[in-house]
């Protein structure tokens, strides 16, 4: 090995001549033997690096098809990654055209809208003013607030009615938010939050016109009184109106709240001391106050406080395994509290980030037509694990399974047609296989305890399975192709369902079920094909030996038979004579090929179609072969014509039972009965020779 | 104590208007039930004409220069609907003023038992039993219709210790009288704070005391 590792030193040295280097070792003492031990150890030195080379080759290439992948998975973020900037530019400049004091921001219908979808209504109007208002975050996180009503207002000193800065006033529903205009401001943001004031204590009044002050309007808002000018009558007019109806609407609002939740808290009251009543030593008041303390008291905590905004947090920055962690703990933590109003409200604040955090994980999984779906499945994985923690396990089988559909999908129009069917068949099996079984084993590492989801995704691969197949029939049996490639490609997609029993998934049944009928048309139809040329050659066929005319061109017939199984070479006479018929010949071939193809895609339920095939095809030819003995114009050609049929009969039929023997099935006793026919004909010569 | 108009910092944009607007405002609230010629009364007063039927509106505020005992100073007036369902925003409205005029009409004796009421939520708010106060009864044009009497009325403000003035809307009996009573009594209600918070440094203990008392 050393020795190897200095003459390896000594070829691999830059400036190594080989004509000295042999010219030294010729001229050394040890002479012949020196140049013969030398040429050895440069053989095997040759071997050594001829074996790392393929070795090295192998790694590479290993790490090359790692690296690859690793790429297009790489590639498909990118994508989705470009794709969602485009969405949010576009998002932001279409908040960017959207005007400020737009009178649509004014609702004219309000009753109709808080039915219609008032959520997304609210996230619509309080996202924009967030866009518009700086410090205002606070203000759109309440569930279920709108914007009602919006303008430029001036404000105005209370007491010498001089301006003092310009505002822009945000009537909510249940609340009045002023913001302060910052000059000299670029962008979209054009405010500062000042102020948020409940309208259950608003007081408004009405300025009237004194002087040079016109329009205006005072709101009484303890420790603040402020007061407003609107640029005319009608636009001041017009705030009074719908502050005082918004005020209304939301003291009705609030009443009936109120009435609902005491109704609640009288009937939680008396299914609480229901069981206990005669022992029950509170009165219903006392009891309620007791609720109520305790309902502050479980929502004083920090976190608990903070929650909300944390989960927002959290959502925003796409921390979805920390959202949910959020989830998980407040639930834990409700899960003791009583269900009163205030404990209600705050379940419903997070109820209501829950659904943003579960419509941001299916987005996730949701496929657009425009998003790359490259994106490994560990993408997938994580969505799903976290759906699943929030209690949506199925919606996160039905669109992991959507998912993995659009990529099986995706994949298989990446392949192109080309040319040949087998090819297309096998790729498209390399496709669609590994995807199945990548799917079920992700499948299973995601919904690991899940087992209700297993039968999902067993419906999900019998209909994946039912789509491939019918691309397959498509390409194989809707076109032209060849029995052997149709043996081929069937064959192939056969080998490769059965690896997915790998993963615990047997669809071979399946499959063949799929194929059945298709299979059986075409092995008929074959053999029908193959029994009619049959009986086109009979009426030719003259039965003489073949003639090539030259040793050459005889020599190349036998070697394209050889190719299909066939030995003539002990049938070669005269240079250029083969001591059979070309009919013969055809005949052998087509029916060799036949047999091997069908073999091929055998199984137990078409055995018997194959064997009446193969069989079939046999009497066919031997009904020719009796014709022919039969016939008085070949009398003296019996000597030929039988040698024929040994050959089919006995040559032939042997090379398909060795076919059997390969495809591991036994040969049936009705093709043992067809080699017997060969001794029939021979006795039926014998009986003509005789009369 | 929470009246604090006059002691806010004004704004710097402010200090042109001192030369131009009279620095000192009284602020008057009118309280009472609906109907008993508060709207009336504040129209009399600002515009000196009597309105029949005056549409009621939650609350309008007038301003207007006087000549108060030879000071020129602005009265400001919340004229109030008093039918607001919130407490909070009535006592929103309270707070603002400095002064009230507490209406009732003397054809009307619920309108009178009223008064009690808003009397008992303007000390609540203002936390002062010495607010400017005047009870008005009003509609004294309408003798023949008198429900509730002198002697009545005058019991009650005595009670109270504030002054009980007769009024009407109509023939302007007695209208700047009471708006001008109830801004002396604002100034020098003012006046005694400015003394106080400039006498504070000497009796610091006594006003800490009197602050708790409040409170
Ligand atoms: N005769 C008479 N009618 C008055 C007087 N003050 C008000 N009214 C009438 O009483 C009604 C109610 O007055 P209004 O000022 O609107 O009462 P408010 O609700 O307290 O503001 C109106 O029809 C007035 O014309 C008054 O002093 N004398
Ligand atoms: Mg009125």
């Amino acid at each position: 090995m050393a020795d190897h590792g200095g003459l390896a030193r000594v070829l691999s040295k830059q400036d190594f001549n080989p004509e000295n280097f042999v010219g030294k070792l010729a001229e050394g003492p040890g002479g012949e033997s020196d140049l013969l031990v030398m040429k050895t150890k440069v053989q095997v030195l040759s071997d050594e690096t001829a074996h790392s080379l393929k070795k090295n080759v192998y790694k590479n290439y290993f790490q090359f098809i790692e690296t690859a992948k690793e790429i297009s998975i790489l590639e498909g973020e990118m994508y989705q990654l470009s794709h969602t900037l485009t969405e949010q530019k576009s998002l932001m400049s279409s908040m960017m055209e959207m005007s400020l004091v737009s009178d649509k921001a004014i609702v004219e219908e309000p009753k109709e809208q808080e039915q219609d979808n008032p959520e997304e209504e609210t996230r619509k109007n309080l996202a924009f003013l967030l866009e518009k208002v700086e410090g205002c975050s606070s203000v759109t996180e309440v569930p279920g607030r709108h914007l009602v009503h919006n303008s430029d207002l001036a404000e105005l000193d209370a007491e010498s009615f001089m301006q003092i800065q310009r505002v822009h006033s945000f009537l909510l529903n249940d609340s009045l938010m002023i913001a302060t205009w910052l000059p000299n401001r670029r962008g979209p943001v054009r405010y500062r939050f000042q102020g948020l004031y409940e309208l259950d204590s608003l007081a408004v009044v009405n300025v009237r016109d004194a002087g040079p002050v016109k329009n205006a309007f005072k709101i009484l808002m303890f420790p603040d009184s402020k007061m407003y000018q609107a640029d005319s009558a009608k636009a001041k007019r017009q705030w009074l109106d719908i502050l005082e109806e918004t005020k209304k609407r939301k003291a009705s609002r609030d009443k009936q709240k109120r009435e609902a939740a005491l109704f609640l808290a009288e009937q939680q009251l008396v299914t609480l001391t229901t069981p206990t009543e005669d022992s029950n030593p509170f009165g219903e008041e006392d009891e309620s106050e007791a609720l109520a303390a305790i309902e502050t008291d479980f929502l004083n905590s920090d976190w608990i406080q903070e929650l909300p905004e944390d989960l927002d947090m959290c959502i925003a920055q796409r921390d979805f395994e920390g959202a949910v962690d959020l989830v998980e703990r407040v639930n834990e933590y409700l899960k003791d509290c009583p269900k009163v109003p205030a404990v209600k409200e705050f379940r419903a604040r997070i109820d209501h980030r829950v659904k943003q955090l579960t419509e941001g994980l299916m987005g996730e999984l949701q496929v657009s037509p425009e998003r790359s779906l490259r994106g490994g499945p560990r993408a997938a994985r994580r969505a799903v694990m976290q759906l699943i923690r929030l209690g949506k396990s199925a919606q996160a089988c039905d669109l992991f399974l959507k998912n993995r559909s659009s990529i099986i999908k995706y994949n298989i129009r990446q392949l192109k047609f080309e040319g040949a069917t087998t090819l297309y068949i096998r790729r498209l099996c390399d496709v669609f296989i590994p995807c199945l079984s990548e799917t079920g084993k992700e499948f299973m590492k995601a919904f690991q305890d899940h087992y209700g989801c297993m039968s999902a995704f067993v419906v999900w691969a019998k209909k994946e399975l039912q789509m491939f197949v019918s691309t397959v029939n498509r390409q194989v049996f809707g076109g032209k192709s060849s029995m052997s490639v149709i043996a081929e490609c069937l064959h192939n997609a056969r080998q490769q369902c059965e690896e997915l029993s790998q993963i615990g998934l047997d669809v071979s049944f399946l499959f063949e079920s799929l194929i059945a009928t298709d299979l059986e048309r075409v092995i008929r139809e074959n053999k029908d094909q193959i029994i009619e040329g049959v009986k086109y050659r009979a009426q030719d066929d003259k039965w003489r030996p073949m003639n090539h005319l030259s040793h050459t061109d005889c020599l190349k017939f036998v070697e394209e038979m050889s190719a299909g199984g066939l030995d003539l070479k002990n049938y070669i006479y005269d240079a250029c004579f083969i001591n059979l018929t070309m009919n013969t010949a055809n005949f052998s071939k087509s029916c060799l090929s036949f047999a091997h193809d069908v073999l091929l895609v055998h199984t137990p339920e078409i055995d018997h179609l194959v064997t009446e095939a193969i069989a079939d095809i046999f009497r066919a030819e031997v009904t020719h072969i009796e014709d022919s003995i039969r016939n008085k114009n070949f009398n003296r050609e019996h000597k030929f014509i039988l040698k024929n049929a040994q050959f089919v009969l006995e040559v032939i039929m042997s090379k398909i039972e060795a076919a059997y023997k390969e495809q591991g099935v036994v040969f049936p006793k009705q093709l043992l009965d067809i080699n017997g026919e060969y001794r029939r004909l021979k006795s039926v010569v014998k009986s003509l020779g005789a009369s | 104590m929470f009246s604090c108009w006059n002691r806010r910092p004004k704004p710097a944009v402010m200090s042109k208007a001192k030369t131009q607007q009279p620095a000192v405002i009284h602020k008057v609230i009118m309280v009472g039930s609906g109907g008993v010629g508060k709207s009336a009364l504040t129209l009399q007063f600002m515009y000196d004409e009597f309105v029949e039927d005056y549409e009621p509106t939650k609350a309008d505020s007038y301003r207007k220069k006087v000549v108060l005992d030879g000071e020129e100073v602005q009265i400001d007036i919340l004229d109030t609907a008093g039918q607001e369902d919130y407490a909070a925003i009535r006592d929103n409205y309270f707070r603002s003023g400095e002064g009230f005029l507490c209406v009732f009409s003397i054809t009307e004796q619920e309108s009178f038992q009223a008064t009690a009421e808003f009397r008992e939520q303007i000390l609540r708010v203002k936390n002062d039993d010495n607010i400017p106060f005047l009870l008005v009864g009003n509609k004294c044009d309408l003798e023949d219709k008198r429900q509730v009497t002198i002697d009545e009325a005058q019991t009650r403000a005595q009670q109270w210790a504030v002054p009980y003035v007769e009024t009407s809307a109509k023939t302007r009996a007695n209208v700047d009288k009471v708006f001008y009573d109830l801004m002396r009594e604002i100034r020098s209600r003012k006046m005694e704070a400015i003394r106080q918070s400039n006498g504070k440094k000497i009796r610091k203990k006594e006003s800490k005391k009197r602050k708790c008392t409040i409170l």
